[in-house]
C-alpha cells in the first residue's frame, strides 16, 4: 500500500476522531449524552494505514442503574420534603395557629364567669367561638387543597409515566430496526433510552430489564410490566373504589383489566414520594386536626348542655362539625351503607361509642358474615373484639355510632370509614344570640357555675381520652416538626449518595472540556501529519516523474 | 478519577446553593430574632413552647380572674364598712333612746333619725358593681335582692349561694357574699336573746337570758313560754319547744324565774291572756337587721302611754341591741373574710408573676435566638459563601481553550 493511501487513512481516522471530539464539546451540557471515544486500530490486509475501529459510548449500565436507583429516591424524599414543609410552615406561627385561638376562647370564658350576664363578655365568647372555629376550618382547608394537590399531582405524574413508557416502547422499536438494518444502533438512540430511563425513575421507582442484551423491559415494583419490548401499558388516575375524593393508581393489564394498586406499591420517585406523604403525613395531620374539632366542639356542646341560658333553656349545641363519612366499596355484593356519627362523652365513660375512644385515624370495616371486623388505617392494627359492639344494628366503635342499612351486608363487603376528615372543615359556631349561652347551672343572672366548668374543659383530658386539647396540639406541632426533620435529614443523606454517584457516572460518561480541548489539539496536530504523509506521497510521486521528464 | 465539566458546574453550583442557603437562613433567624419559627426548626422544643404558651395563658386567664375578684371583693369591703359605721350609730340611738327620760316627742325625733340609718343600709345591701349587678344577691344578680314587702317590711329575695371565680389552677374563691348571709345571719357563737310577742297586751319584761346548762340536749333551740289566765285572776305560762311539743307548765308570777332547756330568763310585769315571749340562741331566732330596725322604729314612733306600750318599747330596745350587737359581729365577720380572701389575692398575684416570668424565660430559651452566636455563625456563613463565590469564578474561568 502506498504512502499516499495511508496518509489517506490516516486523515480519515484524524477527521473521525475531530467529528467525534467536537461532537462531545457541542454536547457538554446535553442531559442524557455519553461521551464517546474513536477507537482506532491497524489497517488490515498487512497493508499498513489505520482505520476507524467504532465510535464508542462510554456508557456503565450497573452506575446508570444504581445512578437510578438512588434518583428515584432522592426525587421521592425531595417531593415528600416539598409537601411536608407546607405543613410545616402553617404551624410555624405562634401567634395566629390554633392554639393561640383556643386560648383566647377559654380566656372569653374565664370573662364570662367573671360577669356572667355581661353582654360584652358574652358577646366577646361568641366573637372568639367565630374565629375558632373559622381558623379550624381554614386549616382544615388548607390540608383540604393539599389532598386535592396531591391528586392533581398523581394524575400528572401517571400523564407523563404514560408518555415516558409509549417513547420507550417506540424507541425499542426503533433500536431494534435500526440493529436489523445496519446491524448496529445510533448512540443518539441508546441515549435517549437510556436518559428516558434516567427520567421515568425521577417519576417512580420502577426494575429494568434488558432482554437479549438489546431492549429494555421496564415494570413496577410489583412486577407488573410498563414496557415490555414494543409495547407499553398504561397506568390510570381513578378514584379510589372505597373513597371518591381520593386518586389512586390503576393499571391496565394486557387483557384490559383494570387493577388498583395499593398505595404503598409505588415507593420511589415523585409519585411514590406523593404517595407516602399523603398516607404517611397528610392523613394523619387531618385526622388529627379532626380529632381536636370533635373534642373541642362536642366536649363543649356536652357541658353546654348542662347549663342554662338566660331564658331558662338548657344550653344548646355552640359548635357544628363537619358530619363523619363512611363509602362502600364499588365491590361489594350488597347493597348495605354505613351512616356513622360521632358518640358523645358520657359520665361515666360509656361503650365503645364514647368520644373518649375518638383516635385520630379512619377505619377499614369488613363484614365477614358473622362480625364487623375493623382495622385501623394508621397501624393496620385490627380493633379488639371487645372494642366493637353491634346492636340493634348499630356499630360502635372508636368513639363512633354507625347505622348500618340495608343491613346486613354480604359476607366480604368492606366499608371506609373516614370519621375525622371534614370535621375541622365543617366547624362552626351554631350560636349568635348572647342570651343562648348557657352560663349557669340554673336560671340565675349571677350564676356563673356552668362557665367555670367549661372554663375547666382546656385542663380535661378531653382528646382520645388521655390528652387536653393544648396537649393534643402539642403532639401534632411536635409529630409535623420530627416528620418535616426526618424526612429533611433523609433528603438531604439521599441526595448525597445520587450526588456522589452522579459524579461516578460524569466521570465515565461525561465530557470534560479540557481534555476535549486536548484532543482537539492532538487530532488537529495528528491531521496535519497525515496531510504532511500525503504530501511526502506526492511529493516522491512527482520526485519520480520529474526523473522522466 | 475523571471530572466530567458539567459535574465541575454543578458541584460548584451547588456548593453555592448550600452555602447561600444557611447563609439565608442565619439572616432570617436574626431579622425574627427565633431560633425556632418553623416546628421542624426543633420538634422539641416547638412543642414544648406550645405548652408553655398554653400555661402563660391559663396564668393570664387566672389574672384577669383576680382582677375581677379584688374589684368585686373590694367594693363589698368598703360597703361593709359603711354598714358597720351605720350599725355604730343606730346602737347609740337605741342607748338614747332607753333612756327613761326621753319622752315621747324625743323618741320620735330618735324615731326618725333611726329611719334614716334603715333607708341608707337598705341602699348599702343594694350595692351595685360598676355594671350594674347587685353585690349582694348571689347568682340573682339582676333585681334588688332587698325588697320591701306590702307591708314596708323589707325582705330578701336574693339568692343565697355566693359567685365564685376560678383565681388559680385549684382554687375557686368566692367573690360575693350573699345578703342573707350579711344581714340575715349572726355568727354562731351569738348569746341567748329574748323576745316579746309584738301583739302582746300585758306588760310582761324580761332580763338578760342566762345560760344554765350548755350540755342541754335542747340548749338554744327557740321556746315560746305562752300565757293563759288561770280562770282565778292568776296567769299560768306553758312553754312549747322548737317542734311544737309543749314541754313545761306553771302557774306565773311576778319576778319568776324561768328555766327551760338550759337557759333561764326572770319576767316581771303582769301579762295579758294569750301573751307570748321567745326565747332562745340568737342564730334561731330569724335573726334580721332591717327586721331589728322596722321594730325598733315602729316602737319609737308610737307614744309610751300604756304599760302595755312601755313593756314593748322596754323588751324591743333591749333586744334591738343586743341583736345590733350580733349583726355588727356578723358584718364585720364577712368583713374579715373578705379581707382574708383579698390578701390571698395578692399572695396568689405575686406567685403567680413570678410564674409568668419563669414562663417567659422558659419560652426565650426555648424559641428565642442567641444574639451572641447567631452574629458570629453570620459571619462565618458570609466568609463561606465569599470563599463558595471566589471558587467559582476561579474555576469556571480556567479553560485549556483560553490557552489555545
Amino acid at each position: 500500500m502506498s504512502l499516499f493511501s495511508i496518509g489517506v487513512s490516516g486523515l480519515n481516522a484524524a477527521q473521525n476522531a475531530l467529528a467525534t471530539t467536537g461532537n462531545n464539546i457541542t454536547n457538554v451540557y446535553t442531559p442524557g449524552y455519553n461521551r464517546e471515544l474513536t477507537l482506532l486500530g491497524e489497517g488490515r490486509g498487512g497493508s499498513g494505514g489505520v482505520q476507524v475501529q467504532d465510535i464508542q459510548r462510554q456508557f456503565n449500565q450497573y452506575v446508570a442503574g444504581q445512578l437510578n436507583a438512588a434518583t428515584s429516591k432522592s426525587s421521592a424524599l425531595n417531593t415528600y420534603q416539598g409537601q411536608i414543609s407546607q405543613i410545616d410552615s402553617l404551624l410555624a406561627d405562634r401567634d395566629a395557629g390554633l392554639a393561640p385561638l383556643m386560648q383566647n376562647f377559654f380566656s372569653s370564658l374565664e370573662d364570662l364567669a367573671g360577669a356572667p350576664s355581661d353582654p360584652a363578655a358574652r358577646q366577646g365568647m361568641i366573637g372568639t367561638a367565630d374565629t375558632l372555629s373559622a381558623q379550624f376550618r381554614s386549616f382544615d382547608g388548607y390540608l383540604e387543597d393539599l389532598q386535592g394537590g396531591v391528586n392533581g399531582l398523581i394524575r400528572d405524574e401517571i400523564t407523563q409515566i404514560n408518555n415516558a413508557t409509549e417513547e420507550l416502547a417506540y424507541l425499542n422499536r426503533e433500536i431494534a430496526l435500526a440493529r436489523a438494518r445496519s446491524g448496529e444502533a445510533p448512540n443518539s438512540l441508546l441515549n435517549q433510552r437510556d436518559h428516558l430511563v434516567h427520567e421515568m425513575s425521577e417519576r417512580l421507582d420502577l426494575r429494568l430489564q434488558i432482554q437479549d442484551g438489546k431492549s429494555y423491559n421496564v415494570s413496577l415494583p410489583n412486577g407488573q410490566p410498563l414496557v415490555a419490548g414494543t409495547q407499553a401499558f398504561t397506568l390510570e388516575a381513578v378514584a379510589a373504589p372505597d373513597d371518591p375524593e381520593r386518586t389512586v393508581v390503576g393499571y391496565r393489564d394486557a387483557a384490559g383489566n383494570r387493577v388498583i394498586l395499593a398505595e404503598d406499591v409505588i415507593q420511589g420517585g415523585t409519585l411514590g414520594g406523593i404517595m407516602t406523604f399523603r398516607a404517611e403525613s397528610l392523613d394523619r395531620v387531618q385526622n388529627q386536626l379532626g380529632q381536636m374539632a370533635v373534642s373541642l366542639a362536642e366536649a363543649f356542646n356536652v357541658q353546654h348542655g348542662k347549663g342554662i341560658d338566660l331564658n331558662g333553656d338548657a344550653g344548646g349545641d355552640m359548635f357544628g362539625l363537619g358530619q363523619p363519612q363512611a363509602y362502600r366499596h364499588d365491590d361489594n355484593a350488597s347493597a348495605a351503607y354505613l351512616e356513622p356519627a360521632f358518640g358523645t362523652y358520657s359520665d361515666p365513660v360509656g361503650g365503645p361509642g364514647d368520644l373518649t375512644n375518638l383516635a385520630a385515624t379512619g377505619y377499614d370495616v369488613v363484614y365477614d358474615g358473622a362480625d364487623y371486623v375493623v382495622t385501623r388505617q394508621d397501624t393496620g392494627e385490627t380493633l379488639d373484639p371487645a372494642d366493637v359492639d353491634l346492636t340493634g344494628g348499630v356499630l360502635s366503635f372508636g368513639g363512633l355510632e354507625i347505622t348500618v342499612q340495608n343491613g346486613p351486608p354480604g359476607a366480604g363487603d368492606r366499608f371506609n370509614v373516614q370519621p375525622l376528615k371534614g370535621a375541622a372543615g365543617g366547624m362552626d359556631n351554631l350560636i349568635a344570640d348572647t342570651s343562648k349561652i348557657a352560663a349557669g347551672e340554673e336560671d340565675f343572672s349571677g350564676d356563673n357555675r356552668n362557665a367555670l366548668a367549661l372554663q375547666e374543659l382546656q385542663d380535661k383530658p378531653v382528646v382520645g381520652g388521655g390528652a387536653t386539647l393544648n396537649q393534643a396540639y402539642g403532639a401534632l406541632v411536635s409529630d409535623v416538626g420530627n416528620r418535616t426533620n426526618i424526612v429533611k435529614v433523609n433528603a438531604e443523606a439521599q441526595q448525597g449518595l445520587t450526588d456522589q454517584l452522579s459524579a461516578v457516572q460524569q466521570s465515565e460518561s461525561g465530557v470534560n472540556l479540557d481534555e476535549e480541548a486536548a484532543n482537539l489539539m492532538r487530532y488537529q496536530q495528528y491531521y496535519m501529519a497525515n496531510a504532511k504523509v500525503i504530501e511526502t506521497g506526492t511529493t516522491i510521486i512527482d520526485t519520480l516523474l520529474n526523473l522522466r521528464s | 478519577m475523571r471530572i466530567s465539566t458539567q459535574t465541575l458546574f454543578q458541584q460548584n453550583v451547588n456548593s453555592l446553593n448550600r452555602q447561600q442557603g444557611a447563609f439565608l437562613e442565619i439572616g432570617q433567624q436574626i431579622a425574627s430574632g427565633k431560633r425556632v419559627s418553623k416546628p421542624s426548626d426543633d420538634p422539641q422544643a416547638a412543642s414544648r413552647a406550645v405548652g408553655v404558651d398554653q400555661a402563660k395563658a391559663v396564668t393570664q386567664q387566672y389574672m384577669d380572674a383576680r382582677v375581677s375578684a379584688r374589684n368585686a371583693l373590694s367594693q363589698s369591703e368598703s360597703v361593709l364598712n359603711s354598714a358597720s359605721d351605720g350599725i355604730t350609730r343606730a346602737k347609740t340611738l337605741l342607748l338614747q333612746a332607753s333612756s327613761d327620760t326621753l319622752g315621747d316627742v324625743d323618741r320620735n325625733s330618735v324615731a326618725s333619725e333611726l329611719k334614716g340609718l334603715y333607708e341608707s343600709l337598705l341602699g348599702q345591701a343594694n350595692s351595685t358593681d360598676g355594671n350594674g349587678r347587685y353585690l349582694f344577691g348571689g347568682y340573682r344578680d339582676n333585681a334588688p335582692p332587698f325588697a320591701k314587702d306590702a307591708g314596708g317590711q323589707v325582705q330578701y329575695e336574693g339568692d343565697t349561694r355566693n359567685r365564685e371565680q376560678q383565681i388559680d389552677a385549684s382554687r375557686k374563691m368566692p367573690v360575693t357574699d350573699s345578703g342573707a348571709d350579711i344581714f340575715q345571719s349572726v355568727h354562731a357563737s351569738a348569746d341567748l336573746l329574748a323576745k316579746a310577742d309584738g301583739g302582746n297586751a300585758g306588760n310582761v319584761t324580761y332580763g338578760s337570758p342566762l345560760t344554765t346548762d350548755l350540755s342541754d340536749p335542747a340548749y338554744g333551740e327557740a321556746h315560746r313560754i305562752v300565757f293563759s289566765d288561770d280562770g282565778a285572776g292568776g296567769f299560768d305560762y306553758e312553754i312549747f319547744d322548737a317542734g311544737g311539743a309543749s314541754v313545761q307548765t306553771g302557774a306565773y308570777s311576778e319576778g319568776l324565774r324561768i328555766e327551760v332547756a338550759g337557759m333561764a330568763v326572770e319576767l316581771e310585769g303582769t301579762p295579758a291572756d294569750g301573751d307570748e315571749l321567745t326565747l332562745g340562741r340568737a342564730t334561731e331566732m330569724e335573726p334580721d337587721l332591717f327586721r331589728t330596725l322596722e321594730n325598733a322604729i315602729a316602737v319609737l314612733e308610737e307614744p309610751a302611754d300604756t304599760p302595755a306600750k312601755k313593756a314593748a318599747l322596754r323588751n324591743t330596745l333591749n333586744t334591738g341591741l343586743r341583736e345590733l350587737d350580733n349583726a355588727q359581729d356578723n358584718i364585720l365577720t364577712v368583713r374579715a373574710s373578705v379581707g382574708a380572701r383579698l390578701n390571698e389575692l395578692e399572695v396568689v398575684d405575686s406567685v403567680a408573676g413570678n410564674r409568668m416570668l419563669n414562663y417567659e424565660q422558659t419560652l426565650s430559651d426555648l424559641v428565642d435566638l442567641d444574639y451572641v452566636e447567631a452574629a458570629a455563625d453570620y459571619s462565618l456563613r458570609q466568609v463561606g459563601l465569599q470563599a463558595a463565590q471566589k471558587a467559582f469564578v476561579d474555576i469556571q474561568g480556567i479553560s485549556l481553550f483560553d490557552l489555545m
